[in-house]
């Protein structure tokens, strides 16, 4: 009997669909100078096993294209072939393709075979062409007396931000200026007319030999999240240096690398000191002893480069034994040169970046040249490598949802055995009651782990930027650099899908309106480099996602004027964030003229109502010439909401607390009517409409006079209301359950949920009743 | 089966084999639904209103976690007595994948009906459409309207979804 292969199919294509992911992942992290052997061979063993299982289900138009595509790998990973920046680009093409392939094979779309056929000759011409090049490639003979490197002795920082205006009117920037001077040479490039406690746009050049996580905090003190940034100057710090060290962790490419040492790992050690002996003569030396280099080999060198009079970079590792050898170092304090001990943070790096090699010797290179030039590398790599070890499970959805559902139901009979066993009170028995606290603890502690199942890290979401971005500065002409932080925040499943296109929205209109083209930003005096951060953090019961751009920031005049010409009700008092706002509203753009990208005013309306839609907010934070942040609000979850449940008559509502401002009991003289009919209340010197509940809802209220009742005042959107409700009653976390599972929509109502008594309670729906307020208004005015 | 019922004035082999129904009174009428669209049988507890929903509409209670929409069809059918004691009994319907509670005055039993039992309903015009009646069935000297409860329940007269079949 044959297998009926079509029930693996689903897996098939869930398992491509990650490979896929993964390889585009890596591929954009790869770097071209350098390829590291790792991620190649990981690209690779994912086209394999694409390959692999697309043959065994009979896609065969799947196994041919993935064929051509690892042959090409295959090529690069043997080193066969040198990677090229086209070569990158027609692999992340090729990957397009394999998913559209993929999705018609789901029976979504179809794929174009000469489309496919084309990047085929592509991959193809491109292992052939490349036959060529590889024998051209530049051998460094291992024998020349190429200087050791001083990478690391100075780096150069361009630092920009913008302090915030109590740091700067105290002496929070001069503090920090201070502060950078202790590190380094400091040059002031630019600052405020009104210096040092002016809020503006300082531009500053520090030369240091430390790295730029030492000062960056002080920064971050002084200037908002986002209203500065750092970066070093590449081009400054080479000028110092000498020779050439490749970043490549774990993959030593001894020939284009580290050709000076190489001699050191074939010669007996014996003859390590004459060679270190060459180097301090050059001036340049560079020497670090590895924990597994033994004392007593240690200080010969140490010994000679103490009478190197140049600019050699000594970092002698706590671990390596005699820990006389740093004194002598430390006093030959002559010249340039850079003599800091860096007892803690050196170690360690080490130890993380370097692989296993042979020979304890050939690791040097590798280690320093990772530490000097991306220490943050070797933290990536740990952690890549944690994540790839994570083990899970694949279970559907349904079957979680279902495990939530029960664990509702498990909470709200331990709330009502609770509420029984405190009305029993004295008769209840001791050992009962110490039972139901305990079960109390232990249905919190599961309902919270089973909801944690649903949360899932918000990487999903972010991995997919570095393409957007790197595809879309590709067609703009503007060269951008996506930083993404907090991708390990985690959020409900069902909003991750969600936010993915609001965000790719923000992401858009930040790299088309946001980052200048290059030379602008030359000329406004900013690296020509855009920076986007991508960021999100936890904050209160909220997740806070960051988009923030440093380019040429929002233009309040453009947006009035446009708002003007539109007809819409706008002044020039108006707040900056008032203004901002306006870019949310329909139909809005800037853009002089319209681009695939963006610029047809679609688009920003449609992230802020898919947001709301979440029950999120989203937020615009810019500064002319600075930069915009859009900070994007959204609770950690669909299914549960921070609710205070208010009472009309015998009826309990609950109402959102996000939308809560405050609730106060009216005097009669703060409520007036207009013709008779709306009511409104003035709440500080605001007039708000009034809602009353049981009117709207046709219920029979315990007060007959508003007065003796509470007004709560809400803000939907912007827009303020007064609801009439006879009390409060507490606040409570509720889990939404849906009305329209079984029943209809309710206008005014937006779901239901389960009160700790076993009752159903309404949620109210404070954007429908806040329209109600406004539709009052109308028919009374 | 649905079939079955509906050609309960042919003859055939079909009328033989029987169905069960479940039978309940309404003021002075008895009715008759599949059995297997009822989901179980509880007594009454009062609901959590509707704001604005039509009188027959309870409002909502929470059925072992799941939100409930509870139907008096003495409301709607104006019959009987409305009143809610203890003995009320509410009959949980699992009709178009949705689960919905009937306010009935009493159930009385489960009955077995071949088609041949089911006898076409005369028409007659009125606030029960006879669309929602398969016919009626005699037993002993009781009748019984057999009522198709699942198109009672989605039709647009209950009010009870969005969109609803006319």
């Amino acid at each position: 009997m044959a297998i009926d292969m079509s029930q693996f199919y689903q897996v098939f294509f869930e398992e491509s669909a990650e490979h896929l992911a993964a390889m585009e992942a890596l591929l954009l992290d790869l770097d071209i100078e350098n390829p590291d052997t790792e991620q190649l061979n990981a690209i690779f063993r994912a086209a394999h096993s694409i390959k692999g299982s697309a043959g065994t289900f009979g896609f065969t138009d799947l196994a041919d294209t993935t064929h051509i595509l690892e042959n090409l790998l295959d090529r690069i990973r043997k080193q066969e072939l040198e990677l090229r920046a086209d070569m990158v680009d027609a692999f992340l093409e090729s990957g397009d393709v394999l998913r559209d392939m993929l999705e018609a094979h789901q029976g979504r779309g179809a794929v174009d075979p000469a489309v496919v056929e084309a990047i085929c000759a592509r991959l193809r011409q491109l292992s052939a062409d490349e036959a060529v090049v590889a024998a051209e490639v530049p051998v460094v003979p291992s024998g020349e007396a190429t200087p050791a490197v001083n990478v690391a002795s100075t780096r150069v920082f361009d630092i920009q931000f913008v302090p915030t205006e109590a740091s700067a009117k105290g002496d929070g920037v001069v503090n920090l200026l201070e502060d950078l001077r202790a590190f380094g040479q400091l040059d002031i490039l630019s600052q405020p007319d009104d210096a040092p406690h002016g809020v503006g746009f300082w531009q500053l050049r520090l030369t240091t030999a430390g790295v730029d996580s030492d000062f960056t905090d002080q920064i971050d003190f002084v200037a908002d999240n986002g209203a500065w940034r750092v970066s070093e100057d590449k081009s400054a710090a080479t000028a110092d240096e000498f020779g050439f060290f490749a970043d490549a962790p774990g993959a030593p490419d001894e020939e284009q690398a580290y050709g000076f040492f190489e001699p050191l790992t074939e010669r007996p050690l014996g003859e390590i000191a004459a060679t270190v002996d060459t180097a301090s003569d050059d001036g340049y030396g560079f020497f670090e002893p590895l924990p597994a280099v033994t004392p007593a080999q240690v200080t010969e060198p140490t010994a000679l480069l103490d009478d190197g009079d140049g600019y050699g970079f000594f970092a002698p590792l706590p671990v390596a034994g005699g820990d006389p050898l740093v004194p002598p170092v430390l006093d030959e304090g002559e010249g340039y040169g850079f003599f800091v001990p860096l007892p803690a943070q050196l170690p360690e790096t080490v130890v993380e970046s370097s692989e296993p090699a042979p020979l304890a010797l050939a690791q040097v290179p590798t280690a320093v040249a990772s530490l000097a030039r991306e220490p943050a590398r070797a933290g990536r790599s740990a952690a890549s490598a944690a994540a790839a070890s994570d083990s899970s499970i694949r279970v559907s959805i349904e079957k979680v949802d279902q495990l939530i559902n029960l664990v509702g139901e498990l909470v709200i009979t331990q709330a009502m055995l609770l509420q029984t066993s405190t009305q029993m009170q004295e008769s209840a028995p001791e050992r009962l009651l110490n039972g139901l606290a305990q079960l109390e603890r232990n249905t919190r502690d599961l309902q919270e782990s089973v909801m944690s199942i649903r949360m899932m890290p918000i990487s999903f979401v972010f991995s997919r930027f570095p393409r957007v971005v790197r595809d879309l500065s590709n067609k703009l002409g503007k060269q951008v650099e996506l930083k993404t932080s907090g991708e390990t925040t985690e959020l409900d499943k069902s909003l991750i899908e969600r936010i993915a296109d609001p965000l790719t929205h923000l992401i858009r209109n930040s790299l088309d309106h946001g980052i200048e083209l290059p030379e602008k930003r030359i000329a406004a005096g900013k690296n020509p480099v855009g920076t986007i951060t991508l960021k999100a953090y936890h904050q209160g019961g909220n997740i806070v996602i960051e988009v923030g751009d440093d380019g040429a920031g929002l233009p309040r005049q453009k947006i009035l004027a446009k708002a003007r010409e539109r007809g819409l009700q706008v002044s020039d008092q108006m707040t900056d964030s008032e203004v901002f706002n306006l870019i949310f509203e329909a139909g809005f753009s800037t853009a002089e003229q319209v681009t695939d990208v963006s610029g047809r005013g679609v688009g920003m309306d449609v992230v802020r109502r898919n947001i709301q839609a979440m029950g999120g907010r989203v937020e615009i934070e810019s500064m002319f010439g600075v930069g915009t942040r859009m900070t994007v609000r959204l609770p950690l979850t669909l299914a549960i909401l921070d609710g205070m449940s208010v009472a009309v008559g015998d009826q309990t509502y609950i109402l959102p607390l996000s939308y809560v401002v405050e609730s106060l009991q009216p005097e009669v003289d703060d409520i007036k009517t207009l013709s008779n009919q709306a009511r409104v209340i003035q709440v500080r010197g605001e007039y708000l409409p009034v809602v009353v509940l049981h009117e709207v809802f046709n219920l029979k209220s315990g007060w007959t006079d508003l007065t003796q009742g509470i007004m709560v005042v809400l803000d939907a959107d912007g827009a303020k209301a007064a609801l009439f409700v006879d009390a409060l009653l507490g606040q409570h976390q509720v889990v939404i359950k849906s009305l329209e599972a079984n029943y209809r929509r309710v206008n005014g109502i937006s779901g239901a949920t389960i009160m700790g008594d076993g009752h159903v309670a309404l949620i109210l729906d404070v954007s429908a009743i806040a329209g109600m307020a406004k539709s009052n208004m109308q028919k009374a005015g | 089966m649905e079939a079955m019922t509906h050609t309960g004035a042919t003859t055939g082999e079909d009328d033989l084999i029987a169905s069960e129904y479940l039978t309940f009174t309404l003021g002075n009428e008895e009715y008759a639904i599949d059995i297997l669209k009822v989901q179980e049988i509880r007594g009454y507890e009062p609901p959590t209103l509707i704001a604005n929903a039509p009188p027959f509409i309870k409002g909502v209670i929470n059925l072992r976690g799941i939100i409930v929409p509870i139907v008096d069809l003495r409301i709607k059918f104006n019959l009987g007595k409305i009143e809610y004691t203890p003995f009320t009994v509410v009959v949980i319907l699992n009709v178009a994948g949705r689960v919905i509670g009937v306010v009935v005055d009493s159930v009385s039993d489960v009955i077995s009906l071949t088609a041949a039992q089911i006898r076409p309903a005369p028409d007659f015009s009125g606030t029960f459409d006879t669309k929602y009646i398969l016919g009626l069935a005699s037993m002993d000297s009781r009748m019984m309207i057999v009522t198709d409860i699942e198109r009672l329940m989605t039709s647009a007269d209950m009010e009870l979804i969005d969109n609803a079949s006319a």
